[in-house]
């Protein structure tokens, strides 16, 4: 796809910006600056050259010293005016400033005062440059996890040490295992620690809230390749691959499960209610969204998952000392709100 | 960016031209003079083609942070002349260590939608071309900050808060499932807990409001009036967001040894009297169309199923006690863990989890003459 030509412009008034009593700089330099190809530099280039004030004689051109670009140099000789750089429009300076303040407040940042401070300075010297047109959006990451712990983890990040932590799985079981951490995966929703984990020979997403303990090893991480660019919620998806299919009707203001939950498919119904497909890679995991969300729930089928979840919820109404058929019409649908 | 007629210059370089003749202009141009005189613009086959390409390039420049200014010479609207502020143009001097451009490189990937990276990587563009560095990255290793995507209506909401005009979209309401229209002066667009949100007020019903993006469907339309309200001075987002809407409660639970570890690591020493944390309190009085995180309504009108007092602990349980803030959300986990935590107190959150107990308990029938104990069967998946 061309590139938009806002984007090209941005980089046009950036480059001759950037050149203006830069002296000679290699296209390689500028490429690696500028985050483009080296074609991409001499096409800007070659563009640049033939863009001036009205008239558009020699005189009036953007220039360069035409024996530099031969050798792959770029020698600005005449800006036309463009010799300062363009300010952040307000869209620009929204998306910096707001990311830059999420990050500031979140707990990995926290957790350690030079980070923290180096986070504040960095939001410092951009809001004096944008001014404080840029508070139209406001983003909190998730708080999730110990402070210990995402200390520890943040250490051993910074000094590529091993981790020995205590995790709860979601079947309520925990057990202590050693993993090399990856990434501090800080989502607005939640916050995972991404690792090499050696008890299972692969790589782990672990939940920081979780993870009950975590203790930074004398020892250094082994230099595998893990691979990153993971999306939580698209690897669950994909992990499930052959797991069976639960569809769930809810109720309307059950519409967050829509929302968050990972799922197969969504299909709203006349009476407000919606149908979700879900792959129930985990069964704990889907009998504790049956349980949190019941009077919500109007239908779910297979019907050995609703007598599984119905199983459960009675056996912990008689830890209450209530029977589970005191309210007849329970489960049959009421929106309650 | 879609042109009308088969230009034989091509769009950024018009752009571009038109950028440089309005910063060299010694007062400034009318329209004729920059359709005769600027490179890109003689393409235009008529006067109304001219204007539309004029208008959405000063639209597209004034968005870049371009300060296209007009300067009305009196009388004639043909001599409306159009020139740069000079002293307004050039980003302040941002002298950044290469620690700190490689802050801003993270927070570059903090967004996920298409819209918000391309506008933060114009911004890096800019700060690059005003000679920051190489960045340094060595501080934040292994950090990722990642928000989820906004959607489409980020654009519209986003210009519409910060000119201060007018919105008008449909909204799915969680609590009856009915799209509505509705119109509102948006205030702030937030990020909590795993969704979006828009702040404002609510015209129809004049009050402030909290509306979940994802509820919104089809387009949002921007009102023509810019500084059609005033944003709250004191606007306190998270207030109305519920984030941290009552004071902090202690609940009091009793757990069956060695299950709900999630839970334990957040224990607290139990008070002394185990009623002192259960006094109830309405947590707030602003009405929420949807409230971060997980359900829509925080439901306090159920009837009472158990006594009103704290309970005691099934034998063999451990006691202890949790902070918290939001019933709903403590009530749908503990929920959630089935026989494995029984809370003791406060009465009303027993109630809210019993009340889902019950529901799901609800979702099949027992079967007829034979009636399983509890750990007939086994549950765990």
């Amino acid at each position: 796809m061309a590139e938009r030509a806002d984007d090209r412009l941005v980089r046009l008034l950036g480059l001759v910006a950037y050149l203006d009593g830069a002296g000679p700089v290699p296209v390689a330099e500028l490429a690696g600056r500028f985050g483009v190809s080296e074609q991409q530099i001499r096409d800007d280039v070659d563009q640049l050259w033939v863009t001036g004030t009205p008239g558009y004689w020699p005189d009036d051109l953007i220039d360069f010293d035409a024996d530099a670009v031969e050798r792959g140099v770029v020698h600005l000789r005449e800006a036309r005016g463009l010799t300062r750089p363009l300010r952040l429009g307000t869209r620009e300076a929204v998306a910096l400033v707001a990311a830059l303040r999420a990050m500031a407040a979140s707990g990995p940042v926290q957790a350690d005062p030079a980070r923290a401070q180096l986070v504040a300075s960095a939001l410092d010297k951009l809001t004096t440059a944008t001014g404080e047109a840029a508070s139209a959006v406001d983003v909190r990451l998730a708080a999730d996890g110990d402070p210990r712990v995402v200390q520890a983890v943040t250490d051993a990040l910074a000094r590529g040490r091993r981790l020995r932590i205590r995790y709860v799985n979601a079947a309520d079981v925990a057990g202590e295992r050693d993993v090399d951490p990856v990434r501090l995966l800080t989502q607005d929703e939640s916050a995972y620690l991404l690792a090499w984990c050696h008890r299972a020979q692969g790589r782990r997403t672990f939940r920081l809230d979780r993870v009950l303990w975590a203790r930074v090893l004398d020892v250094p991480v082994e230099g595998r390749q893990v691979d990153v660019d993971v999306d939580v919620a698209q690897s669950v998806a994909e992990a499930g691959q052959d797991a069976a299919v639960a569809t769930v009707r809810f109720a309307s203001a059950a519409r967050w499960v829509a929302e968050e939950v990972p799922t197969e498919a969504v299909r709203d119904l006349p009476d407000g209610s919606f149908e979700v497909r879900l792959r129930v890679t985990n069964p704990a995991w889907l009998r504790r969204l049956l349980l949190a969300g019941g009077p919500d729930v109007l239908e779910v089928s297979p019907p050995q998952v609703a007598a599984d979840v119905a199983q459960a919820a009675r056996a912990a109404l008689a830890a209450y000392g209530v029977a589970g058929e005191a309210w007849p019409d329970a489960g049959a649908g009421a929106a309650v709100g | 960016m879609p042109e009308e007629s088969l230009p034989s210059v091509p769009p950024a370089e018009r752009l571009l031209n038109l950028v440089i003749a309005l910063v060299n202009t010694s007062v400034s141009m009318t329209k004729q003079q920059i359709r005769r005189g600027v490179a890109g613009y003689g393409d235009a086959p008529s006067v109304d083609a001219f204007e539309r390409m004029f208008e959405r390039d000063k639209d597209t420049l004034r968005a870049l942070g371009v300060p296209i200014v007009t300067v009305d010479s009196g009388g004639h609207s043909d001599d409306v002349g159009y020139r740069i502020d000079n002293d307004a143009y050039a980003l302040p001097a941002v002298d950044l260590t290469p620690a700190e451009l490689g802050v801003l490189a993270l927070a570059a990937q903090l967004w996920s939608d298409k819209t918000l990276r391309t506008d933060i990587s114009r911004a890096m563009t800019k700060l690059r071309a005003a000679g920051a560095g190489e960045a340094a990255s060595d501080a934040l290793a292994g950090l990722a900050p990642r928000v989820r995507a906004v959607g489409d209506a980020y654009g519209p909401l986003l210009e519409a808060v910060t000119e201060r005009r007018v919105v008008t979209f449909r909204y799915r309401a969680a609590s009856t499932g009915q799209v509505t229209a509705r119109h509102v002066e948006p205030w702030r667009i937030a990020a909590r807990g795993g969704g979006w949100y828009l702040v404002g007020r609510d015209q129809d019903r004049q009050a402030p409001r909290v509306f979940r993006l994802s509820r919104i469907e089809g387009r949002v339309r921007v009102g023509s009036r810019a500084g059609a309200f005033e944003i709250p001075a004191d606007l306190d987002v998270d207030a109305l967001l519920g984030a941290r809407t009552g004071r902090e409660r202690t609940a009091v639970l009793a757990v069956v040894p060695e299950r709900a570890s999630a839970v334990r690591a957040r224990a607290v020493p139990v008070p002394s009297d185990t009623s002192s944390g259960t006094s109830s309190g309405t947590s707030s009085d602003v009405v929420r169309d949807a409230s971060p995180g997980t359900a829509a309504t925080d439901a306090t009108d159920a009837p009472l199923a158990v006594p009103p007092a704290a309970a005691a602990a099934p034998a063999g349980r451990d006691v202890l006690a949790v902070r918290f803030t939001s019933l709903t959300t403590l009530a749908e986990e503990l929920a959630g863990y089935a026989d494995a935590v029984v809370v003791l107190a406060p009465p009303e959150l027993r109630t809210e989890v019993v009340r889902r107990l019950q529901a799901a308990a609800g979702l099949a029938p027992r079967t007829p003459h034979h009636r399983p104990e509890p750990d007939e069967e086994t549950t765990r998946g």
